[in-house]
């Protein structure tokens, strides 16, 4: 079971600044859960996301084939005549323009949930439920081996750094 | 991501982040009024008319409605048109002032968003019933068949319709519901009722918060908005196509697509506004939905009409301009004049000239005539449907055929039956989804206590 020690804040500014603080005094942050994005914090936690790329690339699928369907059913399943117009045409463009995005959206959507292994109904156990509302919380998680003096600098330090409340979890 | 400074104060009333939860999840805390009981039942009896409407055509077929000959497009084809009209301003205005990063989108996208759901369903009726065999309604999908295979008409704007409505769906439906989610979870945390809390988790699919989250829920955001906004150039172009790409005169033009774009976020930021006044209302949300809100979207809108009036204009110029006799006879003759005139002007004044009156600052702080405009600009813009589909159609090539086009009460019934959807699926939005981005609004909270607001400046 995974402990951790979390500190509870209630401005983003003093969260901030604690964090800055911690991580100075070579605190590892585990996390950090704010009822709105903070953006300082992903750049310190070093986080990224590839959802950007996932997300070319199912255009770009989109876009093949959808080109590809189109391109068969028009010139090589059963090539019809419409309009004196090429089998071929430039109007594929707009289907074409349409299904990228509409298959773009839709995998991005799927991604997202699966890579957030977000669920309708998935139960959570939130150690600080207001941390929805309008309170920020610093996670460090706390190995077994930690040692008395570690933990208490942590509790001084989130103290210091304006922590309403410093509770510890099983979550 | 979209982190940028705003203009002046979006939220008055110096509000701490509880209060924002508070204030905004309280109407669906509340004992539901009595105005959401009447306003239902007037909805439902609407939607009830519809649905005989809906049952008279099934089953009897198109000749209850009153086309002709000529007049093959009626009042399905307005509706649909104005419906998708509507349904664009949330798209546009949500999304569009997400990416140019107008932070005073926040207290107003959800229920822009709402409206573009409920209208867009409300459209798509249109479309399906006009086929009159609905169970045949399958073939305009490609699928494998005994016919050759006989795939679609890919150069067809009818089909491209189907496939740009459906995806225009299906997009603002997963952008509204993804912003949803961090909102879903705030109820699910404060309600003290088991029930809610249970509705509510299973709809905030476990969000808790956490920093990958967010960062994730953010790209999200922006990369469906950012592939949705094209859609919203995309869809009406589309729609425009289903008349431009005929022969039939006042159709036949180069205009229609930016023609029929920007109409639809006019018509949209007015039923967006009409929207706006009524909930603020209703639920006091003055502190959030503030002056300074309304007043941007009046000036977006006087900015909107001249555009409206700018191509009106160029239509009339154009049809002189041609040489074509058919151009100048439908404009001339069968619009500006003869037995459309009464719906053409109403467009014209209801679009051009009335929301000009938005240049006067006294007129856009009184919020009872901001209120009349922007139904002056819903009416308006359920006329120039009007006046495109059926006086082009009732006069063309043919003297012989000419006929004129009146609805009959099964075109109202549906088109009644789909206001009531639309007001049904909005007070549904208003008591179970809360009607303002809680999340959103809190990430803009502390920029706007400090800074002196736009309107006041002004």
């Amino acid at each position: 079971m995974r402990t951790s020690i979390i500190g509870i804040y209630e401005d983003e500014k003093v969260l901030m600044d604690a964090f800055n603080r911690l991580q100075s005094e070579g605190i590892t942050i585990a996390d950090v859960l704010s009822p709105i994005p903070l953006h300082g914090v992903w750049e310190k936690l070093k986080l990224t996301t590839r959802l950007p790329l996932a997300t070319f690339l199912y255009g770009a699928f989109g876009a093949i084939a959808t080109f590809g369907f189109l391109y068969w059913t028009s010139v090589v399943s059963y090539p019809l005549k419409f309009g004196g117009k090429p089998l071929n045409t430039l109007s594929f463009i707009i289907i074409m323009f349409v299904l990228t995005i509409n298959i773009g959206t839709l995998f991005t959507f799927i991604t997202y949930f699966i890579r957030e292994k977000m669920y309708p109904g998935k139960k959570v156990e939130l150690a600080v439920p207001r941390t929805t509302d309008d309170q920020f919380t610093i996670v460090i998680e706390r190995p077994h081996n930690m040692s008395a003096e570690e933990q208490k600098k942590i509790n001084t330090l989130l103290k210091e750094t304006g922590a309403v409340d410093i509770i510890e979890s099983n979550n | 991501m979209y982190n940028t400074r705003v203009r002046g104060i979006l939220i008055k009333g110096n509000k701490s982040f509880s209060d924002v939860s508070r204030d905004i999840i309280k109407p669906m805390d509340d004992k539901t009024p009595l105005w959401w009981y009447i306003s239902a039942f007037i909805a439902s009896a609407l939607l009830i008319w519809g649905v005989w409407g809906f049952y008279n055509t099934i089953t009897v077929g198109i000749g209850t409605w009153g086309l002709n000959n000529n007049v093959a497009w009626g009042w399905a084809i307005i509706n649909f048109v104005w419906w998708i009209g509507i349904g664009h301003a949330g798209t546009a205005f949500s999304i569009f002032l997400l990416i140019v990063r107008q932070k005073w989108r926040t207290s107003i996208n959800r229920a822009a968003e709402a409206m573009t759901i409920f209208a867009v369903m409300a459209a798509g009726l249109f479309p399906l019933i006009h086929m009159g065999r609905i169970w045949d309604g399958f073939f305009i999908f490609p699928y494998w068949n005994t016919r050759g295979p006989l795939w679609d008409n890919f150069n067809s704007p009818l089909f491209w319709d189907v496939v740009a409505i459906s995806t225009y769906f299906m997009a603002s439906f997963v952008f509204w519901y993804i912003g949803m989610i961090p909102d879903f979870a705030t109820i699910r945390e404060r309600t003290a009722s088991a029930v809610k809390k249970k509705i509510y988790g299973v709809l905030s699919f476990g969000w808790i918060g956490n920093a990958k989250g967010w960062l994730r829920f953010e790209t999200a955001a922006i990369l469906l908005g950012g592939m949705a906004a094209p859609l919203v150039v995309s869809v009406h172009s589309i729609v425009s196509m289903d008349f431009a790409v005929s022969v039939v005169p006042g159709w036949h033009t180069t205009i229609f697509p930016p023609y029929f774009v920007v109409g639809a976020i006019f018509s949209g930021f007015g039923m967006v506004l009409t929207l706006m006044i009524v909930m603020r209302k209703l639920y006091r949300f003055k502190d959030y939905v503030t002056d300074g809100h309304l007043d941007a979207i009046a000036r977006i809108l006087t900015f909107m009409s001249l555009i409206m009036g700018t191509a009106y204009l160029t239509e009339l110029f154009m049809a002189w301009y041609s040489g074509s006799e058919y151009e100048l006879f439908t404009f001339m003759k069968n619009r500006v004049t003869g037995e459309y005139k009464f719906a053409y002007w109403t467009m014209l004044i209801c679009n051009g000239m009335i929301p000009q009156l938005f240049w006067f600052k006294a007129i856009r702080k009184n919020i009872t005539i901001v209120f009349i405009i922007s139904i002056f600009i819903n009416i308006g813009m359920w006329f120039e449907r009007y006046v495109i589909v059926v006086t082009s159609l009732s006069r063309d090539f043919l003297p012989s055929s000419w006929a004129t086009y009146e609805p009959t009460i099964t075109e109202i019934a549906v088109y009644s039956g789909t206001m009531g959807l639309f007001i049904l699926g909005v007070l549904m939005f208003f008591r179970f989804v809360p009607t303002i981005a809680i999340s959103e609004v809190k990430g803009v909270l502390k920029e706007t206590s400090t800074l002196k607001s736009f309107t006041d400046e002004n």
